[in-house]
């Protein structure tokens, strides 16, 4: 019971988003033994933000990036012709399962993609416009 | 066959070859040339294949016209025709070639790429949140199939992209 009660208040804490130490002791019955609330209230502010931080991370959310590696090719040859030098782009994507479905085994798979030039070119036309919405609406 | 006659015939042999997925029409415009020119269309098409086999070569090995020139006067075809046939080639083999190389195998290609971005407003940890997340959608070629990924970036992980991104494009560009 103690460690449910216990649990119970570090969650509204957390939910909540309280940062002062008086909004924490407010949340205290009357009669609390005083030195106690005090001592939990600290061990309480001094956790607070990992907690938040914890919470965040472990949030529902679609599968994320957790790495990305790239390297370049050049074709030198194919059955369709015999001799040629393009250069291709491979683009290895590791992408973490939501953290929250698994549990302590988060599933990573890896995407190997593989980008042309002109690919490429049309991506970075579009990330290029995603920085540029990006920096418009904190720049509000 | 006359010189007018091979031009056109010519005309109608590299728009298939520009342009390969147009079957229907090069069979339409080669009906019409046998008609126009009182030639059978089973013996044109017989001649048509065999000449078609020498730019498929050429392609593949990369020949000069002067190549493709000497390669139709071995065949037995006159040299002002063999020389027009040349030409034409020299005109057309950028396309052609842009094309044999677009056919080239590829791995899990990426065709598309769609993304929204917003912020998160709260969930049932956190009351008020406030963190920016960028989504993206990745359309890949697995095969004859398309396959979508789905990916969540945080911003600091969508600034290094981008930032990687451009290094590759950097190197791509020093390639070509």
């Amino acid at each position: 019971q103690l460690v449910s009660a216990l649990h119970n208040l570090t969650r509204h804490v957390v939910y909540r988003g309280l940062t002062g130490a008086e909004d924490i002791l407010r949340l205290f019955p009357e009669n609390f033994h005083q030195n106690l609330k005090n001592l939990l209230t600290k061990i309480i502010l001094e956790n607070i933000s990992a907690w938040r931080n914890e919470a965040q991370a472990s949030q529902i959310s679609l599968p994320r990036l957790v790495d990305m590696d790239w390297r370049v090719d050049i074709k030198t040859s194919s059955d369709g012709i015999v001799r040629m030098a393009v250069p291709t782009c491979l683009l290895q994507l590791k992408i973490q399962e939501d953290a929250a479905l698994c549990g302590n085994n988060p599933v990573v798979s890896a995407l190997t993609v593989e980008l042309s030039k002109e690919t490429l070119d049309t991506m970075l036309e579009g990330l290029g416009r995603i920085r540029d919405q990006l920096s418009a609406v904190a720049n509000k | 066959v006359s010189s007018q006659q091979f031009s056109a015939l010519t005309e109608v042999l590299f728009r298939f070859l520009t342009e390969p997925k147009e079957v229907e029409r090069f069979l339409t415009q080669l009906t019409d040339f046998a008609t126009m020119n009182k030639i059978s269309l089973g013996p044109l098409k017989n001649i048509v294949k065999s000449i078609l086999l020498v730019p498929n070569g050429a392609l593949k090995r990369n020949l000069s016209s002067e190549q493709v020139r000497a390669d139709f006067i071995a065949l037995g075809l006159s040299e002002e025709k063999a020389s027009y046939f040349a030409e034409q080639w020299k005109v057309n083999s950028p396309t052609l070639t842009r094309l044999a190389v677009g056919q080239t195998l590829m791995i899990n290609q990426l065709i598309d790429m769609e993304w929204k971005f917003g912020v998160t407003a709260g969930s049932s940890e956190l009351e008020k949140v406030g963190s920016i997340f960028l989504q993206l959608k990745l359309v890949v070629k697995k095969g004859s199939q398309l396959e979508n990924v789905y990916v969540e970036l945080t911003l600091p992980q969508f600034y290094s992209f981008l930032h990687e991104m451009e290094r590759v494009k950097t190197s791509l560009e020093s390639f070509s």
